[in-house]
């Protein structure tokens, strides 16, 4: 059976779009009909499986003054072709490049859930803002490499969109093995089948590691950083406060969806109608499953101490209460989406002007 | 102590107007089964149904998987404290049926985390379950009895019938005999091969029920345990048994555990293995702290261990105090291995980790079991529930069995994992 051709779409920049080197980094975005520079030797890659019908092509520096916006100007010029699939450079070692490729692949998976592949050296900066939401094949640094590099993107396009089923991972997805595709890991964890058991593997390690010989950990430890607490506050009487907490307190019905383990989300409520003087205990529900929730349930303040607050204001001891409260659920969610979450909600306090922040945990 | 365990190949289990077992059938009379779970009161019926691999079946409200089994020649010996009488278990000889299981349904459960099993499609493929025969048994409640008493009551059940389809293939020639001896006692000091002992986190209270912790040693429950030793034949023969929950643990698993069989494997030839110690996880740090001390101190000081593996029960909390038990360890020399489970598929490997101590550095991925599957629907029949039986999904989503596809973790479905070490699975970075 002959399979559908597929119809491909490909992005570069001013440089290997053909249009002029760092003196035309602020141009902005243009479309021209099939394969450009390195998208010949995609489409000979490609060969008869699949057609590069546009190369959309953008400034450097254009792009990456607004990374998301520019990502999603040029979806405008790429929706009209309907893409199968969607190639990124390669940007190699290029910086800007490199950015300019994850963003827009990134919006790209994102608009129209195709595969999207770029490929870039270990040290772009796109790497380590964009492998989540890309495949971005491990290139050398330079465009030297530029062949090799397109023919692993191909590969492992088409993987992507064969969409056979791996019997090697317990879910059965068709996700390409990193070592083998050669490409950045997705910091996403799969369970995968292997011939050994837990238990051997964990006496296997144990013998060695009881020879006082180098033994390999499947997890190797973290290096946290080590961050100093802020001055502290001169002045509390004329200090606005904001509450923060990861218990779980929502209103009823959790319209923002907070998921009780393993959640992903942050969000705010106005304090005037979350939490008035005259809460009713039955307005509220708690996301998260990893306390016993009752005495919080029956007055929200003990979690989230707002009458507290309120009296130390009438008392003159604190300047101000911000007027929304940052909720989230903190149970088993790990602490990299933990200390994101801290960054968003940090920059968003910031951006408000508030000087002081008490977290309240279970 | 001795356990010498005789096992039988099943490769089919059928109806029958006795319980018997000939040329690797096990034919079985359900309604002699019945009077016999009936007898406790706390049972007012109960459903029995036969299933095989392909069968487009899903079943829910799963709070146990047994592998039948009986004592041989000792007299209520048979899961002491639980349905039999207050015995050591571990010694003398027991008569175990491969190939088939107990699966163990409370229709009536509020629990939120019963487990599921399809014996066809995506789940069939998943769970080793799915590949064998088993019989399904799901009681209902007598009126007047409590909710946590029926529960108990469900679970004995299950036992009962392991022992019983266990009792019914004597006579029946054996397949194969393994010998777990293990003299602690006088085990061999000055060998020179490395000693190492077992951690084993039996249970955590953290989700019980109500506030009532479920009985899973020797007829009760270990909530308030301070770290014991005990022999790894006790856990084989049935003195610990799975919790209400299955959560990626149950019965079966346990009566093959994953680490002890292992230990055993290469106990005289790379390692002594030096005994078990078993403990709970804790609400409370200072007693969290003080257990740790204790189990390692156990660990150390009274097994002469120079290494340990511990395991681990789902969940964070267990999580944070395994990995306490380990550094304490640690500290007294004795070098570990620790099993971890990933909470979340979200992150690195190092992100899962919910600890920060250097000398903990030897780490196993046990499995992901909170990874995320979507399941579509293969079932035509729903046994030990029905299709609007709820099924647990972490995001708000009520979610129901007959629903064209289910979102669910994968400790859900029974089979796939195993804490004790038993699955061939590995968690990577994708």
């Amino acid at each position: 059976m002959s399979r559908k051709k597929l119809k491909v779409v490909h992005y570069l920049n001013q440089f290997f779009g053909q249009i002029g080197g760092e003196d035309k980094a602020d141009i902005g975005f243009m479309v021209k009909t099939g394969p450009i520079g390195p998208g010949l030797a995609l489409q000979k890659t490609l060969g008869d499986q699949a057609d590069v019908m546009a190369t959309v092509i953008c400034g450097d520096n254009y792009f990456s003054k607004n990374p998301e916006q520019a990502g999603e100007e040029g979806l405008q010029l790429i929706e009209p072709y309907h893409p199968d699939l969607f190639f990124a450079g390669p940007a190699f070692a290029a910086g800007r490049y490199g950015v300019a490729c994850g963003a827009i692949c990134k919006a790209v998976g994102e608009k129209f859930g195709i595969p999207v592949v770029t490929g870039m050296y270990q040290e772009n900066p796109g790497v380590d803002l964009y492998r989540k939401y890309a495949y971005i094949c491990k290139t050398g640094n330079s465009a030297r490499d530029m062949a090799e590099s397109i023919s692993h993107m191909t590969k492992l396009a088409f993987k992507l969109v064969s969409g056979e089923k791996e019997a090697r991972l317990v879910s059965r997805e068709n996700l390409p093995k990193p070592e083998e595709y050669g490409y950045f890991t997705r910091v996403i964890l799969r369970n995968e089948y292997m011939d050994k058991t837990a238990a051997e593997r964990s006496v296997d390690k144990l013998l060695v590691k009881l020879l006082d010989k180098p033994f390999e950990s499947e997890v190797v430890l973290p290096q946290f950083e080590k961050i100093p607490p802020p001055p502290p506050i001169k002045n509390l009487n004329t200090c606005e406060i904001v509450l923060v907490s990861d218990g779980g307190l929502v209103p009823k019905g959790n319209p923002d969806r907070l998921s009780g383990r393993g959640n992903l989300r942050w969000t705010t409520y106005e304090i005037d109608t979350f939490l008035p003087e005259s809460f009713k205990s039955t307005d509220y529900e708690i996301a998260h499953t990893g306390y016993f929730p009752v005495q919080i349930l029956e007055d929200p303040n003990r979690l989230v101490p707002v009458d507290i607050m309120r009296d130390l204001i009438k008392e003159g001891k604190v300047g101000k209460l911000h007027p929304s409260f940052f909720s989230t659920s903190g149970n088993a969610t790990v602490s990299r989406r933990c200390a994101e979450m801290g960054d968003e909600m940090g920059a968003e306090i910031k951006k408000r002007g508030v000087e002081a922040v008490i977290l309240t945990s279970t | 102590m001795r356990l010498e365990i005789q096992s039988i190949d099943i490769h089919d289990l059928k109806p029958g107007s006795k319980t018997y077992a000939e040329d690797h059938v096990l034919y079985v009379n359900s309604k002699e089964l019945e009077e016999i779970l009936l007898k406790d009161r706390r049972i007012k019926s109960v459903d029995i149904h036969f299933v095989y691999p392909g069968d487009r079946v899903r079943i829910v409200n799963l709070m146990d998987v047994v592998q039948p089994r009986c004592k041989i020649d000792k007299v209520e010996a048979d899961f002491p404290g639980f349905i039999g009488k207050m015995q050591t278990a571990g010694s003398g000889r027991t008569r175990s049926l491969r190939g088939i299981t107990v699966l163990v349904s409370n229709p009536g459960t509020n629990r939120k985390y019963s487990a599921l099993l399809d014996m066809s499609g995506l789940v069939a493929e998943m769970s080793r379950y799915a590949r064998m025969k088993h019989l399904c048994i799901a009681p209902t409640i007598s009126e007047g009895t409590e909710e946590r008493d029926f529960e108990d009551a469900v679970k004995m059940a299950g036992l009962k019938t392991a022992v019983y389809l266990a009792r019914g293939a004597e006579g029946h020639p054996v397949d194969e005999v393994e010998i777990y001896e293990l003299d602690i006692p006088s085990l061999n000091k000055k060998s020179n091969l490395p000693r190492v002992a077992y951690y084993y986190q039996l249970y955590s209270p953290q989700h019980d029920h109500i506030g009532i912790s479920d009985p899973c040693f020797y007829g009760t429950d270990v909530r308030n345990l301070t770290p014991t030793i005990i022999h790894p034949n006790e856990v084989l023969d049935g003195g610990v048994v799975g919790a209400h929950t299955i959560r990626a643990l149950d019965t079966y698993t346990i009566q093959n555990h994953g680490v002890i069989k292992e230990l055993y494997r290469r106990h005289g030839k790379d390692l002594i293995f030096a005994g078990v110690v078993c403990g709970v996880a804790n609400m409370e740090p200072v007693t969290r702290s003080r257990q740790a001390m204790m189990a390692s101190n156990l660990v150390k000081n009274v097994l002469g261990a120079d290494g340990v593996v511990l395991t681990k029960i789902h969940g964070g909390l267990p999580h944070v105090d395994l990995a306490l038990v380990a550094e304490e360890c640690e500290k007294l020399g004795v070098k570990t291995a620790i099993f971890i489970q990933p909470l979340i598929s979200y992150g690195t490997l190092a992100d899962t980790l919910l600890f920060n101590a250097e000398a903990v550095n030897l780490i196993i991925t046990v499995g992901a079991t909170m990874e995320r599957i979507n399941i579509p629907l293969d079932a035509e029949r729903f046994l030990g529930g029905t299709a609007d039986t709820k099924i647990y999904c972490p995001d708000p989503i009520v979610q129901h069995a007959g629903d064209p596809v289910l979102d669910v973790e994968q400790f859900l479905i029974a089979g796939v994992h195993d804490h004790l070490g038993g699955a061939k699975i590995i968690v990577k970075e994708y």
